[in-house]
């Protein structure tokens, strides 16, 4: 991910402030947000000064609890809600300045959006549901309905195109409500909380499902959660947010390794590093080791560290880490394995 | 000591007996007034004759209150006197509008934050603006004028129906004179320009109905209106043939086949059939003509409004109580400004159909959109739709289950309205039944009665199977397949008009029985119904007599004097003290206006009588509803068939009973109370039926659980928790009791009632129609928000909804 | 499809209204005549017999069903042509205050004289149930006769509605000092009374009732009480005791004012028209005796006495 493209999204100071009297006061304040004013009136802030960019193919997660914010911020970038102040670009684009219309036609073209609690119609069938973006757009019948059936086939629901939602389960409206989104072939894909009314068991299957198709489809996303465990798992970047303001965005390695704040310290307190972390963020220098002194074995540097655990423990010499080009970058102790396996506290009771 | 501790725990209840011993206490201090009170209008009459004095001095008034003596302005309200306010239509008055308003809305634009979009955020104050400036201008500047320098006569609130009645004369004859020419007196005549809009939209709207009308029986007027009559004169072989009823009746099948499948259509079809072999042939299709224009008419308004109140919440706001009244308010009251402002005819008949059917459509349409998730909305957004797609492909449709039971209620309301629609000019199966009654052939009255039933029956469910249909997008149809029911009709057309066209040939007296079977030509089961309608009055008269005398004797009699003998402050107390107790100070004050202005009405007396009546039928409506209701909900057949005979007797014409009534109960409260339990225990028993059976099934296993019986689990589970629901079905009892009370003014009451329908002849027809109307519709409102507000505050209790 | 008929119907209105401009006629305007049909059978059959007269006459007729109370104002308005049956004592009130009003014009009384009274029905005079009748003297003796549960222990002096005579009837019990044996009560309508009267039947019971002649009740038979008689201003609203007995009614025909004007020769016949009280019953057995439909009954009587309504259209 280099920095000198552009991003997709790319917010600055934004802020998303409800109450009845927020215009009085920021006038008051001659255009001026003080959020700690703000609230003695009685406003609710929901979002506090958010920036932050998302590029191309990235798929960044928004994670935190109920009333954080975060559905907010996905709505202020979809504009599904006013922004108080700030700025949102789309594309270079500062969609707050479009007009309906053209928002109207960025939403048809650009974005696709999946709910938490599907949000599909529920007097369409499936391939109706799937189809109504496509219509929506102008496209024939014939043309919606031949794109509706490919979509069925990629969230695989073939058989159940006259279905109506309500006869399908949680995990199956989901499914429409991913094809519904991806319909018109979006650039980018916001997803709020979209597996959370799921069992464990489904949700785990759709994230899986979710990974698949983001393999195929390179999308921009943003994809909002309140799981933590979703996040770590799913995200390039993660954005963890509290009462309305962005606490740290990083990669999951770096806000496990180094939570910024107190708050993000205690999500990742309890967070299984090995099952996070890749190896790259805990190998170290090679050194003035030579070959001699590897193993044998060799782990590719993007592993995460549990897969290859057992490995590389019963080995006796360290191990290589090689990157993608098979070039040596660093090596793995066993301690440190040790290390992040058992935490630092086991090991010294032991 | 122990029964004091536990009144202490429950303060309502505590203020409850509080508030009953007030009550009458104040009943009891009527003193030397009672004899004049309990006789309705003597009290007046006394006051009029300068018997008696209206109200006494403040020292006196407190005299005789320490005597235990009421003063009398305390036991009748006196008259309100204020100075005249003629209303003015003067140039000058339209000048001090517009300046008024121009100011207002001036100010509010230099105060307003958000000047740019002013007028879109604002409205409602160019709405509240123009409403203060025309009263300014109409109203207060000319009554202020006439205070200060011109003859002040004093006018009372008992003038405002005159005041009204000049309003909307003034409105229809006088107001902004046009000429028009009139080629049939060959002169010019001035017509007002408000009564040249009604007529013309009269004219659409008639045009309308006869279209449908015409295709259906024949005619010439939709000729005509293309034409005219001179040339309908000189072309006499201009006439538009009716659809042969075998036609017709074939089509309901195909449609109904079409739309939902065999069951269907053969209901449909058989109704067709039956209508037509019945001899009802035209009055059934006159009457279809009318509600297939105002039903979707009344659909369509329905929803606009109530989108426009989804939409904007001050709507919403402004909407609501004027729903209420349309609600509330007896049908006989807007009859003549109907007549009035639209003429008579199937249009006015339409037109007061739209005004009755309309409102449950604006509920339903609001409630359904509400109800609707604010992420399907969001997904609507998302997917690109514009503000129309969104209303039409998004909201609209995820709101249809609700808006259905909307269309449903719209139907069953125009059905109903048939009758009385027939008081203005609706031909068909009401007024045929109207005239069945007054020749008391109730036998036929029932047969016109079932047909109008059955009508609503599958208007109900073809519109429903229409609604739930589903489109095939792959199936690749040949020409046949996809026009296969045009096709179809085609041929059925073409056979039904050839069989007809033999049909000329092959009947001897003159009718053709394949084209339309006239009225009095048909079968009839009026002799077996005729039958069973007086084997009922000759078993049962007798031992009827004597239940209705003593009822009349022991129940009735004494019961409206004991309403009669209240003096106003204890109708106000209690009222208003039922209104604090559940409400607090807000309730107390709601119910106490709408008291008030039937109290200021010269009509009071009249009111306590319609109460009275009101109080009885409810109460015992109530306990047969929650019995039936009660006993049916345990068994699934029997709720299904109990809510079957509810939609029933809701559409069914209540005329048809009212006669037999008289002849078992004679013309007195108790025929009307009759009708009125028959009426308003449907809404008790559906209620019922509904809370019991939406109790969460968690709480009745858990009631299972822990050993409770039926019976037990009914008082201590079940009746708890369906309570604040049944609350809400006694609500709906109170309305429709109300409304049965004015109807039975038909069968003769001196309540409320009977000067509604006095005003169909009244020289102030327009304004004491409407003033009554009030008066009947206050009671509800203030009755509904009681129960309301309890029901509400319950139900949060409880955490149900 | 909405909007094309939508469309269609403002069209067909602007038309009709364009075509109204046309030429004037001397003759009957084409248009076609409104009759209000009203809930009881004489006054439907007259109406299709009227109509057939016009018919004959090459007039287009057109009903349309009325209360009987409110289509004054219709007639007024132009909305309906006429209205064939105004009985003095129901709707004289309602007849005079739209003529008051403007727009409504008298067209002339038909022969039959009509009674519009309290009286009893037949059996009660033959079982002699209140000795004296029809002399209202009579009444003073026998109020127990004419009691009902809800009539306090006085007579039931049953009423039509209030909106037919107003306070007509508790003035007149009163002035003629029986007001302590008797209390009105008003009916709801004309069906309730025959409902009632019904029911009387059926028990052979007493019942004293506001009714009138010609009417259908007249082939059972019904004395009509014999109060002292009318006179100009005996009534309270004309400035008298209300001591008496109502007049010997008239039966009027009332017509929209410009009726004269665009139907000149049917207006004629119309003012010409008088029916008497034997043909009014005639053709309320008709229907009532005979069930025969309104329509029938009508054509039947116009076929059977052509010499009664010919001379009208002359």
């Amino acid at each position: 991910m280099s920095t000198t493209q552009q991003p997709v999204i790319k917010c600055s100071s934004l802020y998303k402030i409800f109450g009845d009297n927020t215009q009085q006061v920021i006038q008051k304040n001659d255009g001026k947000i003080d959020v700690t004013e703000l609230r003695e009136a009685g406003c609710v802030v929901g979002v506090n000064d958010a920036s932050f960019e998302v590029y191309e193919g990235e798929m960044l997660v928004v994670m935190g609890l109920s009333g954080s914010g975060k559905s907010t911020l996905l709505r202020c970038i979809s504009r599904l809600t006013d922004t108080t102040a700030g700025e949102i670009f789309i594309n270079g684009d500062n969609i707050l300045e479009m007009s309906a219309k053209e928002l109207i036609e960025l939403r048809r073209n650009k974005m696709g959006m999946v709910f938490q609690s599907f949000a599909l119609l529920p007097h369409k069938t499936v391939l109706e549901n799937i189809s109504f973006p496509l219509q929506i757009k102008g496209h024939s019948t014939k043309d919606a309905m031949q794109r509706a059936m490919d979509m069925i086939k990629l969230v695989d629901l073939t058989g159940r195109e006259n279905y109506y939602p309500r006869q399908l389960s949680g995990g199956q409206q989901q499914r429409v409500g991913i094809a519904r989104s991806l319909a018109v072939e979006p650039d980018i894909w916001f997803l709020d909380e979209p597996f959370s009314a799921l069992d464990p068991l489904i949700r785990k299957e759709m994230q899986d499902e979710f990974l698949r198709l983001q393999a195929a489809l390179h999308k921009t996303i943003l994809f909002v959660t309140h799981d933590f465990d979703e996040a770590l798992r799913l995200a390039d970047r993660i954005a963890i947010m509290k009462d309305g303001v962005i606490e740290q965005i990083d990669t999951p390695a770096n806000i496990v390794l180094n939570p910024a704040t107190e708050y993000v310290r205690k999500f990742t307190a309890d967070v299984p590093r090995e099952k996070v972390l890749k190896i790259e963020s805990v190998m170290e220098e090679i050194g003035n080791l030579t070959e001699a002194d590897l193993s044998d074995f060799q782990v590719p540097c993007d592993a995460i560290i549990e897969t290859v655990a057992e490995k590389v423990l019963s080995e006796s010499k360290p191990v290589a880490v090689v990157d993608q080009q098979n070039n040596i970058v660093g090596v793995l102790n066993c301690h440190t394995v040790i290390h992040m396996l058992f935490g630092e506290n086991q090991v010294a009771n032991a | 000591m122990n029964y004091i501790d536990s009144l202490k725990q429950r303060p309502k209840l505590l203020q409850f007996v509080a508030l009953l011993i007030v009550f009458f206490l104040l009943m009891q201090m009527t003193g030397d007034y009672h004899s004049l009170i309990v006789e309705r209008d003597s009290f007046a009459k006394a006051v009029a004759s300068g018997e008696i004095e209206a109200s006494v001095g403040f020292t006196e008034a407190l005299g005789m209150l320490a005597s235990g003596q009421l003063p009398p302005q305390l036991i009748r309200i006196p008259e309100l006197s204020f100075y005249n306010l003629s209303a003015s239509l003067s140039s000058t008055s339209l000048l001090i509008v517009l300046a008024v308003f121009a100011g207002m809305s001036y100010y509010s634009h230099q105060t307003s934050i958000s000047k740019g979009s002013w007028v879109s955020k604002q409205y409602r104050h160019l709405f509240t603006n123009s409403l203060t400036a025309l009263l300014t201008g109409l109203l207060i500047m000319p009554t202020l004028f006439n205070w200060l320098f011109g003859a002040a006569t004093m006018t009372t609130f008992w003038e405002i129906p005159r005041l009204i009645n000049e309003l909307a004369e003034n409105l229809m004859y006088n107001w902004f004179p046009v000429e028009i020419y009139d080629p049939e007196i060959e002169d010019y005549e001035d017509s007002a320009l408000i009564k040249e809009l009604t007529r013309s939209f009269s004219r659409s709207l008639l045009f309308l109905i006869e279209l449908v009308r015409e295709i259906l029986v024949g005619g010439v007027k939709t000729i005509v209106a293309f034409t005219s009559w001179d040339w309908l004169e000189e072309n006499k072989w201009a006439y538009w043939p009716a659809l042969p009823w075998t036609v017709v009746a074939s089509g309901t099948f195909l449609l109904g086949y079409k739309l939902k499948g065999l069951g269907l259509s053969l209901f449909a079809g058989l109704t067709t059939i039956y209508i037509a072999a019945f001899g009802q042939w035209e009055p059934a299709m006159e009457t279809l003509s009318l509600v297939l224009i105002a039903a979707p008419v009344s659909v369509i308004l329905g929803m606009l409004w109530g989108v426009l109140a989804f939409k904007s919440t001050k709507i919403e706001k402004t909407l609501m109580p004027l729903l209420n009244i349309a609600q509330t308010m007896p049908h006989f009251s807007y009859l003549v400004p109907v007549v009035v402002f639209f003429g008579i005819g199937d249009h006015a008949g339409a037109i007061a159909t739209v005004i009755f059917a309309t409102p449950p459509m604006i509920r339903l349409t609001l409630l359904g959109l509400k109800k609707v998730s604010p992420e399907v909305i969001e997904a609507g957004m998302m997917n690109g739709c514009n503000s129309r797609q969104l209303l039409f492909k998004v909201l609209v449709p995820t709101a249809r289950r609700d808006m259905l039971l909307g269309v449903n209620q719209v139907i069953m309301q125009c059905l109903a309205m048939s009758v009385i629609a027939s008081y203005i000019g609706a031909k068909g199966l009401g007024f045929n039944l109207l005239l069945a009654l007054n020749q008391l052939r109730i036998g036929q009255a029932l047969e016109l009665g079932v047909c109008i039933v059955l009508i609503a029956v599958v208007l109900d469910k073809l519109s429903l199977a229409w609604a739930d249909r589903q489109m095939d997008y792959f199936s690749n149809l040949n020409f046949y397949e996809r026009y296969r029911y045009s096709i179809l009709f085609a041929a059925v057309l073409l056979l039904g008009s050839l069989l007809a066209y033999i049909g000329s040939f092959l009947f001897q007296d003159g009718i053709n029985y394949f084209y339309l079977i006239p009225h009095n030509k048909g079968m009839t089961t009026e002799p077996f119904w005729q039958a069973g309608v007086d084997w009922i009055i000759d078993s049962w008269f007798y031992s009827l007599k004597s239940f209705n005398e003593v009822l009349i004797i022991n129940i009735l009699i004494p019961m409206k004097t004991a309403y009669l003998s209240m003096p106003v402050i204890a109708t106000f107390t209690l009222f208003m003290g039922v209104g604090y107790i559940v409400g607090g100070a807000r309730s107390a004050i709601i119910v106490g206006a709408f008291l008030l202005f039937i109290a200021l009405t010269q009509w009071w007396d009249r009111a306590l009588i319609t109460m009275y009546m009101v109080t009885f039928g409810v109460i015992v409506s109530v306990i047969i509803g929650t019995l039936v209701g009660t006993i049916c909900v345990q068994n699934k057949a029997a709720t299904n068939f109990i809510l079957l005979v509810c939609d029933t007797f809701q559409t069914f014409p209540s005329f048809i009973y009212l006669i037999p009534v008289i002849m078992l109960f004679g013309i007195t409260d108790t025929s009307v109370l009759i009708a009125v339990i028959i009426y308003a225990t449907i809404p008790a028993t559906r209620y019922t039926v509904e809370g019991l059976r939406n109790i969460p099934p968690s709480l009745i296993e858990a009631g299972l659980m822990s050993g409770a019986n039926r019976i037990q689990r009914l008082i201590n589970i079940e009746f708890p928790l369906a309570f604040p629901h049944i609350m809400l079905g006694i609500n709906q009892t109170v309305i429709f009791a109300l409304f049965m009370v004015i109807i039975g003014a038909m069968i003769g009451t001196d309540d409320l009632g009977q000067f509604i329908l006095k005003a169909l002849s009244d020289k102030q027809g327009i304004g004491n129609g409407l003033m009554l109307g009030l008066c009947v519709a206050f009671i509800g409102l203030a009755v509904d928000h009681i129960i309301n507000t309890w029901a509400k505050k319950r139900k949060q209790t409880l955490g149900i909804e | 499809m909405k909007n094309k008929i939508i469309k269609a119907g403002l069209l067909a209105a602007g038309l009709s209204l364009s075509f109204l401009t046309g030429q004037a006629q001397a003759a009957d305007s084409s248009k076609p005549i409104v009759i209000p049909t009203h809930n009881w059978s004489s006054q439907v059959v007259m109406a299709y017999v009227i109509g057939g007269i016009f018919e004959s006459m090459g007039n287009n007729v057109e009903y349309v069903p009325a209360d009987s109370q409110a289509v004054y104002e219709a007639i007024r308005n132009g909305d309906v042509t006429i209205s064939h049956e105004v009985w003095q004592s129901s709707f004289g009130k309602s007849f005079y205050n739209a003529m008051a009003k403007g727009g409504v014009i008298d067209a002339g009384t038909h022969e039959a004289a009509t009674l519009e009274e309290m009286g009893v029905p037949q059996w009660v005079i033959d079982q002699n149930l209140c000795p004296g009748l029809p002399n209202w003297e009579a009444l003073k003796n026998c109020s127990d006769v004419f009691a009902t549960a809800d009539s306090g222990g006085k007579g039931r002096w049953l009423e039509g509605p209030q909106s037919w005579h107003g306070n007509l009837m508790p003035d007149r019990i009163k002035a003629l000092g029986i007001d302590d044996q008797y209390v009105v009560k008003f009916a709801g309508g004309a069906d309730a009374i025959w409902a009632d009267l019904a029911a009387a039947k059926k028990e052979g019971r007493g019942v004293i009732t506001f009714n009138w002649t010609p009417n259908f009740t007249d082939a059972d038979g019904f004395a009509f009480i014999e109060f002292p008689p009318y006179y100009d201003g005996c009534r309270i609203v004309d400035g008298g005791d209300g001591a008496c007995g109502s007049p010997k009614g008239w039966l009027k025909k009332a017509a929209n004012y410009k009726f004269p004007k665009t139907h000149p020769a049917a207006y004629t016949a119309y003012s010409k028209l008088s029916f008497s009280t034997r043909n009014i019953g005639q053709m309320a057995a008709l229907v009532d005796v005979d069930k025969m439909s309104h329509e029938d009954a009508a054509k039947k009587w116009l076929a059977d006495n052509e010499s009664v309504w010919m001379p009208f259209t002359k």
